[in-house]
């Protein structure tokens, strides 16, 4: 530790930790200044109208390029999360019939509780500890 | 002109430098050369490692069952609502950093309301969708898999909010406790964020017309501009502890979920804007959803509300109204030293937090 504190570097990056907060508190009373949120809201108006300037001018263009664009990779992109939502379902309803499964086989078996049977829920009985009651 | 006079080193000093070379890089091949193990690393980390199986699935909800890792567990269930806008891995980070590990091995039987990222077709869902429809029905199916009527509710951030929407909404409902982890209800604390939304230039409207759903890294640069030379910050934090493996994990791991913000669906962003940060309904008594008011002082379960002192996400003057608004006679607020995440994530807050909640918690869950 005492060589890392003859490192300049390291001097300079433990300054910069350290003062950190001050600095962005500063930029982040700059950027809540009423000159500053009403640029940034009329920056992001014309950004959102560029965008679909922008968007339909390529769309035509990667079209002819036979390249996808970003709202084809935005359908793929959702086509997969559909998938995933797929899946996910599939996932509960095997959850499902494994309880269920399990359930019939320990009416069927009540002894040995059936070969497939879910691991057994833990009771609900946990009380908190003395000093905590 | 004269020549500096050089020293050759004595055979002390050869054999010092010779030992700390050799151990620079025994330690670089140990971690197969520092630059490199960090890239390895960070594509390595593994999150969310406590085992769960999934109940519920809808929209871009998943509700999960974490497998009980004691004998005996609390008579009431706890759901824990994760904040829409960010991943709910940051609440089982890693082994021995995980809240919801330290909740099992306390004996608790817990689920999670998580949420993957909102696609087109999820945009149209708005607060009513949020706050109302998938709590309760994912109280239901807790109720349904557990077998328990009553279910405390644990809110992280903004899933603190919805919680306590809901909470005040269906105030005879199933809900047993309450517990709200920095909670934001007055926008008078959220300083930066109501400068901007209130301005005539910012149309949210638009916005939302324009893109549907609000992309994750717009989230994730409006949370930067909170505190932005955090992460630059971090990165000479980093720098500086190079050298220490579990620090470059936890850091990396944090810096992934930090960088992963989800993206909001449009109603949902629309309807924050409008009704929380422009009108600041819910501290003024003016929210109503679903032609339902919502009525913090309706709320007359047990609660518990959890902030951060060095809080910038959500600054104690954005959440500390939250206690005084609810109308429940057992109520308390614990304000731990740390931040916004450290409190779900924060490698004290096994020490420092957890217990208190635990303590908290346990006692109303027979």
């Amino acid at each position: 530790m005492e060589k890392d504190k003859l490192n300049p570097m390291a001097v300079w990056r433990e300054w910069f930790v350290k003062s950190e907060k001050a600095w962005s508190q500063a930029l982040t009373e700059m950027m809540g200044d009423e000159k500053f949120s009403k640029g940034m809201g009329r920056y992001m108006q014309e950004a959102l109208h560029s965008h679909r300037m922008f968007s339909e001018a390529m769309s035509q263009y990667l079209a002819n390029l036979n390249l996808p664009s970003r709202s084809d990779v935005l359908d793929v992109s959702d086509r997969l999360g559909q998938i995933e939502d797929t899946l996910a379902a599939i996932q509960v309803e095997l959850r499902q019939q494994r309880i269920q499964l399990a359930r019939a086989n320990s009416i069927a078996n009540p002894e040995t509780g059936g070969e497939t049977a879910a691991p057994a829920k833990p009771a609900r009985t946990r009380r908190p500890p003395q000093h905590q009651a | 002109m004269n020549k500096p006079a050089y020293h050759a080193p004595t055979k002390a000093q050869r054999a010092e430098l010779e030992e700390q070379v050799r151990k620079s890089v025994e330690r670089a091949l140990s971690r197969n050369i520092p630059g490199l193990a960090l890239q390895q690393a960070s594509l390595e980390l593994e999150v969310g490692p406590t085992p769960k199986e999934i109940v519920y699935t809808r929209d871009s909800l998943r509700l999960y069952h974490y497998l009980p890792m004691t004998d005996e567990v609390y008579r009431v269930p706890v759901l824990i609502v994760m904040s829409p806008v960010a991943r709910g891995y940051i609440l089982d980070l890693a082994k021995g950093q995980s809240f919801i590990e330290y909740l099992l091995l306390q004996g608790y039987d817990v689920y999670l309301m998580d949420w993957v990222p909102p696609r087109r077709e999820h945009a149209h869902l708005g607060m009513k969708d949020f706050a109302l429809d998938l709590i309760d029905e994912s109280i239901a199916h807790v109720q349904q898999d557990s077998g328990e009527t009553e279910v405390s509710v644990v809110g992280y951030c903004l899933g603190g909010f919805l919680a306590a929407v809901n909470a005040a909404v269906h105030s005879k409902g199933p809900i047993r406790n309450l517990v709200c982890f920095t909670t934001p209800v007055n926008a008078e604390g959220m300083a930066l964020y109501k400068a901007w939304v209130e301005t005539q230039a910012f149309d949210i409207d638009r916005l939302v017309d324009a893109l549907g759903v609000i992309p994750g890294d717009m989230i994730n640069a409006s949370i930067q501009a909170l505190r932005p030379l955090q992460k630059q910050a971090n990165q000479m934090q980093l720098l500086n502890n190079v050298q220490d493996d579990a620090f470059v994990k936890a850091s990396l791991r944090f810096d992934r979920w930090a960088t992963e913000q989800l993206p909001v669906a449009g109603a949902l962003a629309r309807d924050l804007v409008n009704d929380f940060l422009r009108g600041n309904k819910l501290v003024r008594g003016e929210y109503v959803l679903d032609d339902k008011q919502v009525d913090l002082g309706k709320i007359r379960v047990p609660f518990l509300h959890v902030a951060a002192e060095y809080d910038h996400i959500v600054p104690t003057a954005a959440s500390t109204d939250l206690v005084k608004l609810v109308g429940s006679k057992d109520k308390n607020e614990i304000v731990v030293k740390g931040g916004h995440v450290s409190l779900i994530a924060g490698g004290n807050a096994v020490y420092r937090l957890w217990p208190q909640l635990d303590k908290w918690l346990s006692v109303r869950s027979v």
